[in-house]
């Protein structure tokens, strides 16, 4: 190698742990700074930066930079965060004091690592009217603008809900598992069944593609602005609910809650959905004191992001992008997000208008981080939501 | 490692070192091309061992990745000792013995005699999550269990190699059993080096003016941003063509090799190409780019 890593007896001579100086105590207090700008590192991770300093030289600055950087698992949008608070925090254990003074002043800050991702948006605008042919109140119902929905309108609509969920039900994975009757021939099992019968293939064992069902995280902003168009979205998703019973759904407002146990599909009466959302307008302080996007989704990430979303998530957010609040925690969950979530769909009932720009600041922060931005005004932009949902 | 055809950062040096040392696998994330998987190639020339290679896919299983029977054998051997007159229990201890197994690369990594060798596993990211959490069991405690044999532990600890390319997350789990490395493209001092190593017919101008060019080109928005591998074909068909430094007409006719995406090819005509070929080409001599390769040309 050429930049020749020192041999194990140099690193363990010198100033290394087991040399008396708590290394484990400076490392933890480094880890504790990390994690507290958002570095995700885990106290095994701190056990292997120990395990790893008693091999290479500690008196070599970078060495130790290069060697705790590999032992935390510090991934590119973490470095520089990372680089930073090394170059401020790090000093060898021996002066204890000023390195716990220096880690006290640390303060939350966000780093400011972007990918580009503007190519990631895709609005598509409802198309043009002139395309049907044949007339269907089905077809026009379609169409139709949530906020421009009659009363009368709503009961058909959900039906129509009902029907274009069921068509998600359909996704296979590519893992094989056995089966009957259909399936490529599974040598192993065939054989062994065989030997069952003296050695006679009777029957052969198959495998087949089992179908895969999808998983949803929801995150609705239930906002003034939002309410024409969030009763829809929410009915959609229980829908799908009932083929996909991993649906999560998260409201949030000025705050975030989780209603999934609210709206369990199997027993979901017509009505239900408004009588959540005017229960939640009731019982929540402040409930419609104005959207803050940021804060919800922070706690969303500091709360549920390890235990609701994995990377076989989905996750949706529906929401205009309207919130008079700080965009930085907008990014820094919405990294967090996408880090960790199979895709993002960002649905925006303002992206129905041809004209729509995501300038709005909390939609413009949270953009590079979002798979796909999609109208969501009306039920044909929700189904052109299906193909995405399953990808 | 330079002996070896690899030119090695200080970063990557360590994290070699480290997972060596502490005997932990190492993962190594980067954009397709950056060179995760020659790492793994040059380890196994520098330890003096095997590697061996695991290819993933999605859908890929165990019968592929571990072990599977050799069911045309077994069968025949089945038929010879019916004839033989043996009983099921005898025939079954007969055809299910590891002369009828056959090693896939993982168990062939457990199993090696004299040796650990260097085990790859490469593009982690397109198996599915399945096998990931299989593999963590066999990255764990190096042993596997056949039901028909039994636990085969392995001989020779492997120096384990991950690799991804990022098109998802790494589960937590597997990448804290890890070391991680980051790779990103080289700097323009690097990939001269590399050149001037991989591509040596190449003359300093042709490396320099083929380095800046490459690395202005990373600067671009592209579909697909051209990684080492594409430096050092570009370069390659460069001095097939016998050109000595890079000029409009060689850089048409060769651009193929760097950009292998139809629409980047389309965008890097005309006026962007011009562009791109005039900061390559700058200075020929007394920038900083020629004094590097002057300075490496010395050292070599």
């Amino acid at each position: 190698m050429n930049a020749a890593p020192r041999s194990a007896e140099n690193g363990r001579a010198g100033a290394g742990p087991g040399d008396g100086l708590d290394w484990a105590g400076h490392l933890a207090q480094f880890g504790r700074a990390l994690r507290e700008r958002g570095v995700r590192v885990a106290l095994s991770d701190e056990a292997d930066g120990l395990e790893a300093l008693i091999w290479i030289d500690l008196s070599d600055r970078d060495e130790v930079r290069r060697a705790l950087a590999v032992a935390f698992k510090i991934r590119p949008h973490d470095r520089a965060a990372f680089d930073e608070l090394f170059e401020r925090l790090w000093a060898p254990p021996s002066a204890p004091k000023q390195v716990s003074q220096a880690l006290g002043q640390v303060t939350r800050q966000r780093s400011g690592g972007v990918r580009p991702a503007a190519e990631a948006i895709e609005v598509d605008a409802a198309s043009p009217s002139g395309e049907e042919l044949g007339y269907s109140p089905d077809a026009v119902l379609r169409k139709k603008p949530f906020d421009e929905c009659a009363p009368e309108d709503l009961a058909a609509m959900e039906n129509l809900i009902a029907r274009l969920a069921l068509r998600l039900a359909t996704r296979k994975s590519r893992r094989l598992v056995p089966t009957r009757g259909r399936g490529a021939v599974d040598l192993r099992r065939s054989f062994r069944r065989a030997l069952a019968h003296g050695g006679e293939f009777l029957a052969l064992a198959r495998r087949a593609r089992p179908l895969e069902q999808p998983r949803l995280l929801v995150l609705a902003d239930t906002s003034g602005s939002m309410d024409p168009h969030v009763r829809f979205l929410l009915q959609f998703v229980v829908a799908l609910g009932r083929v996909a019973p991993k649906a999560e759904i998260f409201a949030f407002n000025t705050s975030l809650v989780r209603i999934t146990p609210l709206l369990r599909p199997k027993t979901l009466a017509p009505g239900l959905i408004e009588a959540t959302l005017a229960r939640l307008a009731a019982e929540v302080p402040d409930w419609s004191g104005g959207t803050r996007i940021g804060e919800c989704l922070r706690e969303f990430v500091d709360r549920h992001l390890a235990t609701r979303v994995d990377h076989r998530t989905v996750v949706l957010i529906f929401s205009d992008g309207l919130d008079r609040g700080d965009v930085a925690p907008i990014a820094e969950a919405m990294r967090a997000l996408s880090d960790r979530a199979k895709s993002i769909l960002w649905l925006n009932p303002l992206a129905g208008d041809a004209r729509y720009e995501p300038s709005a600041r909390a939609m413009a922060a949270a953009l590079p981080y979002v798979d796909r931005l999609l109208p969501a005004h009306n039920l044909e932009s929700l189904e052109r939501l299906v193909p995405h949902l399953s990808l | 490692m330079e002996a070896y055809g690899y030119i090695a950062d200080p970063a990557t040096a360590t994290a070699l070192y480290l997972s060596r040392e502490m005997r932990r696998p190492l993962l190594i994330e980067g954009d397709a091309g950056v060179g995760k998987t020659e790492i793994a190639k040059v380890l196994a020339r520098l330890l003096d061992t095997e590697l061996i290679r695991l290819q993933c896919y999605e859908g890929l299983d165990v019968s592929t990745a571990l072990y599977e029977w050799n069911y045309q054998r077994q069968m025949l051997r089945l038929r010879l000792a019916e004839g033989e007159g043996k009983s099921g229990a005898e025939i079954e201890d007969l055809i299910f013995s590891r002369d009828y197994l056959l090693e896939r690369p993982l168990l062939r990594a457990i199993t090696r005699p004299t040796k650990a060798p260097v085990l790859l596993i490469d593009e982690i990211d397109r198996a599915d999550d399945g096998f990931e959490a299989f593999l963590l069991e066999v990255l764990s405690d190096f042993q596997v269990t056949i039901p028909e044999i039994g636990t085969i532990r392995a001989e020779h600890v492997p120096h384990v190699v991950l690799t991804s390319n990022r098109t998802r997350e790494i589960g937590d789990a597997l990448r804290r059993r890890c070391l991680y490395l980051y790779l990103d493209h080289p700097s323009f001092e690097k990939e001269v080096r590399i050149l001037h190593l991989r591509v040596p017919e190449a003359g300093a101008r042709l490396s320099a003016e083929v380095g800046r060019f490459v690395q202005a080109l990373r600067g671009r928005r592209l579909q697909k941003t051209p990684g080492v591998a594409e430096t050092l074909d570009w370069a390659q068909a460069l001095v097939r063509l016998g050109s000595d430094h890079l000029d409009r007409e060689a850089v048409e006719e060769t651009l193929g090799c760097l950009l292998k995406d139809h629409n980047d090819l389309h965008d890097l005509s005309g006026a962007a190409l011009d562009e791109t070929l005039a900061v390559a080409t700058v200075a020929t001599s007394g920038d900083a780019g020629s004094e590097a390769i002057e300075a490496i040309g010395g050292a070599a």
